[in-house]
């Protein structure tokens, strides 16, 4: 359009064809807008959509990475996963307070209580075989040594002997029998049965090791069947009793 | 493209094995640099798919909001204790932590932040900072290991980084609502 026509168009002064030109440029400066418009339009639609993709990508990727919103630590997830798995207590000689080798066959037919330690450590293990000491005194004695037996391996075979676990023992009044406490002298099947049941032992500077702790409770065939929280004695005392009358009602 | 190259030259550098295994052996640095690093190197090579695919960030992050958010997602994900420990013990979770920091987080940062107005850009920084002092907290106070291949006093070091990353963002905020740049010009 030119001026001249800006000019008519103000005055009002229009013919026919004047006119139409006047329709046609307000309907193409409307249509150049609407394009603009749909333009951003559009833009906008995808970029909704790139937004609802990246939540779905994020909800997602939560999802999995947390085994369905209930793992946000690995150790909550090695435990869940161990209670999936269930895996065997693999072949492997035990050493005990007495001297006395065996491997888990020993116990067959009855469930195992299993804690992890070291003598040496000064911290959690005390704490660790102090609460397993609790669930201990809270079962009935008639199953001690029949049902259930409690064992605590040491992951530090050389300084942990038979003589040391023998003292060791002593503080938490462990009979030796139905509380036994053992090494894995061999390192090799130590690091197996570490590896299975998903115990993490990580030595330092100082001679000291940092690890996992729970309770295993392994079954009358050898397999692991559950994994319980050490600091709930409670907890895990009610759990083993109650698997014992069921085994016992079978 | 000069910038491009230099965040593919810290990209590999990074993904080398021995330095990747020595920035993994402590927790802090694993968290600290090399996880920020390749967020850098993806931000730097971000420029070279900007001109590659300038029709692609225009028309899906257009205001910057979906982008901004992949890389919020990406970074919380990234500090769930979990995912720390995993990214050293499974293959598939470490590979995806060296994709998804800088082609994922650092190329979709350097792509919203400019398109953000200073209303989200300070939400963001906001949010961080109260995410990083929640996270120093846990880290340094909890009871707990929450990483099974760190050690405890590694796992205070970072709780104490993230303190200090949250004192600076701070100080960053304080500078940017008090002071005005043009009264020294």
């Amino acid at each position: 359009m030119h001026l001249q026509d800006h000019h008519r168009l103000r005055h009002g002064n229009l013919k026919d064809e004047e006119r139409w030109l006047q329709a046609w440029a307000i309907s193409f400066f409307l249509k150049k807008k609407t394009e603009l418009e749909v333009i951003s339009m559009i833009n906008n639609r995808y970029t909704k959509i790139s937004f609802f993709l990246v939540l779905l990508f994020g909800i997602g990727l939560f999802y999995l990475g947390t085994d369905g919103f209930t793992a946000f630590t690995a150790e909550t997830a090695r435990v869940q996963q161990l209670k999936a798995d269930k895996p065997k207590f693999p072949d492997v000689t035990l050493e005990d307070s007495m001297g006395r080798k065996y491997s888990i066959a020993e116990f067959e037919d009855k469930y195992v209580f299993i804690t992890f330690l070291y003598t040496s450590c000064t911290t959690v293990c005390p704490e660790l075989e102090y609460n397993m000491k609790q669930v201990y005194d809270k079962l009935p004695s008639t199953v001690k040594g029949e049902e259930i037996v409690f064992l605590s391996i040491s992951f530090d075979p050389e300084r942990d002997t038979p003589a040391v676990l023998n003292k060791y023992k002593d503080f938490f009044k462990s009979d030796g029998e139905t509380w036994r406490m053992a090494r894995i002298p061999n390192q090799t099947e130590l690091d197996s049965l570490l590896k299975a049941f998903g115990v993490i032992v990580i030595p330092d500077d100082n001679g000291t090791f940092a690890h996992n702790s729970a309770f295993y409770l392994v079954d009358k065939k050898g397999s692991l069947m559950d994994v319980m929280d050490y600091k709930k004695i409670d907890e895990a005392a009610q759990k083993v009793v109650n698997i014992l009358e069921n085994s016992e009602e079978k | 493209m000069n910038q491009s190259f230099y965040g593919l030259l810290l990209y590999i550098f990074l993904v080398t094995p021995p330095v990747a295994n020595f920035m993994e052996s402590l927790m802090v640095i694993h968290m600290h640099m090399q996880m920020p690093m390749l967020v850098i190197a993806g931000m730097l090579m971000a420029r070279f798919f900007q001109k590659r695919f300038p029709r692609f960030f225009e028309k899906w992050n257009s205001n910057g909001v979906p982008g901004i958010t992949l890389f919020v997602i990406l970074m919380v994900y990234w500090m769930l204790p979990r995912t720390m420990d995993e990214a050293l013990t499974s293959t598939l979770v470490e590979g995806f932590k060296f994709i998804s920091l800088p082609f994922l987080a650092g190329i979709s940062l350097r792509d919203s932040w400019k398109k953000l107005n200073p209303f989200g850009k300070n939400s963001i920084i906001i949010s961080f900072t109260v995410l990083f002092i929640g996270l120093g907290w846990i880290y340094i106070w909890s009871p707990v290991q929450l990483c099974n291949n760190y050690l405890v006093i590694e796992q205070v070091t970072l709780g104490w980084a993230f303190l200090l990353t949250a004192i600076g963002m701070i100080v960053y905020l304080g500078y940017n609502f008090f002071i005005d740049p043009s009264a020294y010009e």
